[in-house]
């Protein structure tokens, strides 16, 4: 017996008519404005570069209980897909697509493990390239963006990060505190579903949690070890629904079926967010919101009279065509990168150096997480114990911040996380790692699969001005339009901080009685954690910042930009939360204000 | 957007339908059983090659008391289909000439082509295949550590490596997670 949900119709996008608010992509930041606008009763026009795919498309990509001898390359792409390799990254440069034999070339997540399931949601790199400094830049085009496949972790930020720089004298303050944001972390938490314990940490604010998820044996064990060393291990506070929502009909609970942590992620009955089955399928059943995918924006349009946005251009991705949307006010959040390429897009008389940028920072400041030093151990008495049910969860643990708390290291500022996991796994690592073969071979494989624990560091990227993103003068993408051109690397800060990842991990395994298989200490290519930041961020000054605390264009008053560009640091904190309840913030001013008449 | 994209399952329907089709093996192995009736001839190796990989990939992962080895696992046939669909040509001339040096190992160490020798005698061939593992030099060590990658990988994502082998419990429908709660 199925029941069926009443089908809401999506309007034809209606180009003459001036929309209350057009929002510029459907991620995170896009779907959650798109939401909170449109539940306020504005009429709003969302833009997607991409195409959508519906539920059911969706589900059938994704198919998260296939096992990998179901399908014909064991979850693997077709072989005329490829995708850049760890060593590419270092070697090449950008474009990293330019003269590849392969048919489609995608960036490196889509070498993980069953790929084939998200190859429809990962760019290919031949249509979308850049330039400049090397980076693993990882972008998804269509319906919700990379909430299709995100990591899931949600964390929220505090005060030793919204006032760092205050702390320690490096940066800029962030021009909120968390009890501006803290309600906002709640509604989201409310709204979406978040799995997690609670630790009462002042660095580490606890959300509403739902059903939390639960640690293995060798997890439990180092738990209790780093607890004597006042550091905390707490389950994967994973942004999925563990309980039924209510008010969502659109997404079922978690089953713990694990698939989340195989692939490069995507959940086939949406448990995990994503932004269409959690914001914008409900922002459509008010009928205040009107969708366009296919609708790749090129331009922030000005009114010539006002220096005001009016609308924005956009072309048609499949046919090439170009059109125009009009609104009375923009709103940005193509993604941390695309919508400062979008302002830097944007020239007029009234913004020759593009829209919203005075101050000459957009672009600027762009941050992110380090990765790449971790640890791997063998929990020895996990050896040749009987079979547990170990990875049935959207995550393992996370580690949470422990530097420049209460002390001040020496050698850097800030800090770093760890996520990781322990137990048994559908794909036995050891296998690769195990010497020999034969009879002995197979047995150990057997015998050691399940006994392994490991963890890796997620560390803040100081934001700093010299690190940024700008046109290329003469690189364009397949639309014709100019990309961007990367000017970004790794400081002192950050090696130094990733030196002392590597050694912390060996401490705590050590403390913990753990054998310590392996230790990384190589950092993974710049923007490997996804996590990208800050270029077009908020502050309280006009001439060293582009938006205010409300994400509105120091500028343009009805030009806002709500993702992860607006951040003023990076925190060492996944910022997928912290983006959801900026945007949800910045939306109920844009609505008030634009009653008020102020927009 | 169609009636069809906004259908969705309510809670308790869509576990135990999903319950149901995990737990049907008849459902997982019909497929299995068709896959086996069309692997008669190689893709890309030829029978005498096939039938060297086929060995090579048992002697590795062996049947033992707890389970099935490769050979039943048909890892050779899984190798033998990726090579034959791999968009470069690399890893065919890798694969092809690395048989060759399995042969000529055996000459060498055997007086006897591989499939001829005995299985004593072709357990030393890999045995010094296998020797510089840890930091293989030459080009039958090199191609040891390809060979053992793709049979591991193999057989590690086959039903009968991750069901009967490693016994893995996961990828199945949970009332409640499983483990210690964070106290």
């Amino acid at each position: 017996m199925f029941f069926k949900i009443t089908p809401t119709q999506t309007k034809e996008a209606d180009l003459s008519k001036v929309y209350d608010a057009v929002v510029v992509g459907s991620g995170a930041a896009g779907g959650m404005a798109a939401y909170v606008l449109a539940t306020k009763g504005l009429k709003v026009l969302l833009l997607e570069a991409g195409r959508q795919y519906t539920i059911n498309e969706i589900n059938d990509q994704l198919r998260s209980t296939e096992w990998p001898y179901e399908h014909p390359r064991r979850g693997a792409m077709p072989f005329d897909r490829h995708a850049i390799t760890f060593n590419e990254y270092n070697f090449r440069q950008p474009p990293y697509a330019q003269d590849s034999p392969y048919k489609h070339v995608h960036s490196y997540v889509q070498s993980w493990g069953g790929s084939d399931y998200s190859k429809n949601i990962v760019v290919d790199e031949k249509d979308h390239p850049y330039t400049g400094t090397r980076y693993a830049w990882v972008r998804a085009r269509l319906l919700g963006g990379k909430t299709n496949i995100w990591g899931r972790l949600a964390l929220r930020l505090s005060d030793y990060d919204f006032k760092a720089a205050s702390r320690d004298g490096y940066g800029v303050d962030w021009p909120i505190s968390y009890k501006d944001i803290a309600p906002y972390y709640d509604k989201v938490d409310l709204l979406l579903g978040i799995s997690g314990v609670k630790e009462n940490l002042p660095y580490l604010p606890d959300s509403i949690f739902q059903r939390p998820t639960k640690l293995n044996a060798s997890e439990i064990s180092l738990r209790q070890s780093l607890a004597r060393m006042n550091r905390v291990l707490t389950p994967y506070r994973a942004g999925v629904a563990t309980e039924k929502l209510k008010h969502n009909k659109y997404r079922n609970r978690c089953y713990g079926r694990g698939a989340c942590n195989r692939r490069a992620g995507g959940c086939d009955i949406h448990a995990a967010f994503d932004s269409p089955t959690g914001l914008i399928y409900p922002a459509m059943d008010t009928g205040n919101l009107t969708l366009r995918t296919n609708a790749t924006v090129s331009e922030v349009l000005v009114d010539t009279n006002t220096g005001n946005a009016r609308g924005v251009a956009f072309i048609d991705t499949e046919t090439g065509r170009s059109y125009e949307a009009k609104a009375k006010v923009v709103v940005l959040a193509a993604s941390t990168l695309e919508s400062a390429r979008l302002m830097l897009l944007s020239k007029s008389r009234q913004h020759p150096n593009g829209i919203g940028n005075s101050s000459g920072h957009v672009g600027h400041n762009f941050c992110e997480h380090i990765m790449g030093p971790g640890i791997t151990g063998l929990v020895k008495d996990r050896i040749g114990k009987p079979r547990t049910l170990d990875d049935g969860r959207p995550g393992g643990f996370y580690v949470a911040r422990f530097r420049n708390l209460t002390e001040k290291h020496p050698k850097f500022i800030r800090g770093y996380g760890f996520e990781g996991g322990g137990g048994m796994t559908m794909f036995p690592g050891n296998a690769i790692e195990q010497p020999g073969f034969g009879k002995d071979y197979k047995k150990r494989v057997r015998d050691y699969a399940g006994a392994f624990i490991e963890m890796g560091a997620f560390g803040e990227v100081l934001a700093r001005y010299e690190n940024y993103v700008d046109l290329d003068p003469t690189v364009k993408d397949k639309w014709g339009i100019p990309v961007l051109r990367f000017h970004y690397q790794f400081g002192d800060n950050e090696k130094r901080m990733a030196e002392d990842m590597a050694e912390s991990a060996k401490e705590m395994f050590e403390a913990a009685g753990i054998e310590i298989v392996g230790v990384s200490r190589n950092v993974l290519t710049e923007g490997w954690s996804i996590h990208e930041l800050g270029t077009a961020r908020m502050g309280n000054d006009p001439k060293t910042s582009v938006l205010n605390q409300y994400q509105q264009s120091h500028d343009v008053k009805n030009l806002f930009v709500v993702d992860g560009s607006s951040h003023a640091s990076a925190a060492n904190q996944n910022p997928t939360w912290t983006i959801m309840a900026l945007a949800w913030r910045s939306c109920d001013y844009l609505a008030d204000e634009l009653k008020k008449g102020n927009l | 957007m169609d009636d069809q994209a906004r259908e969705q399952l309510s809670e308790s329907d869509l576990s135990r339908r999903e319950m149901l089709r995990l737990t049907s093996a008849a459902l997982i192995a019909a497929p299995l059983l068709k896959a086996e009736a069309q692997s008669q001839t190689p893709r890309f190796l030829t029978r005498e090659e096939f039938a060297l990989l086929d060995e090579l990939s048992e002697i590795i992962i062996p049947a033992d008391e707890h389970s099935p080895g490769a050979r039943t696992a048909k890892v050779a046939e899984y190798i033998d289909f990726t090579l034959s669909e791999s968009f470069t040509d690399e890893p065919r001339k890798v694969w092809r000439d690395g048989l060759k040096l399995v042969d000529a190992l055996s000459q060498e160490m055997n007086g006897k082509p591989f499939m001829q020798a005995s299985p004593d005698e072709r357990i030393a061939v890999v045995t010094r295949m296998a020797k510089g593992e840890a930091n293989p030099r030459q080009p039958e060590e090199k191609f040891f550590a390809e060979l053992k990658g793709r049979v591991t990988y193999a057989y590690y994502t086959s039903e009968i490596g991750i069901q009967k082998e490693l016994e893995y419990k996961g990828n199945t429908y949970l009332k409640e997670f499983v483990g210690f709660d964070a106290k």
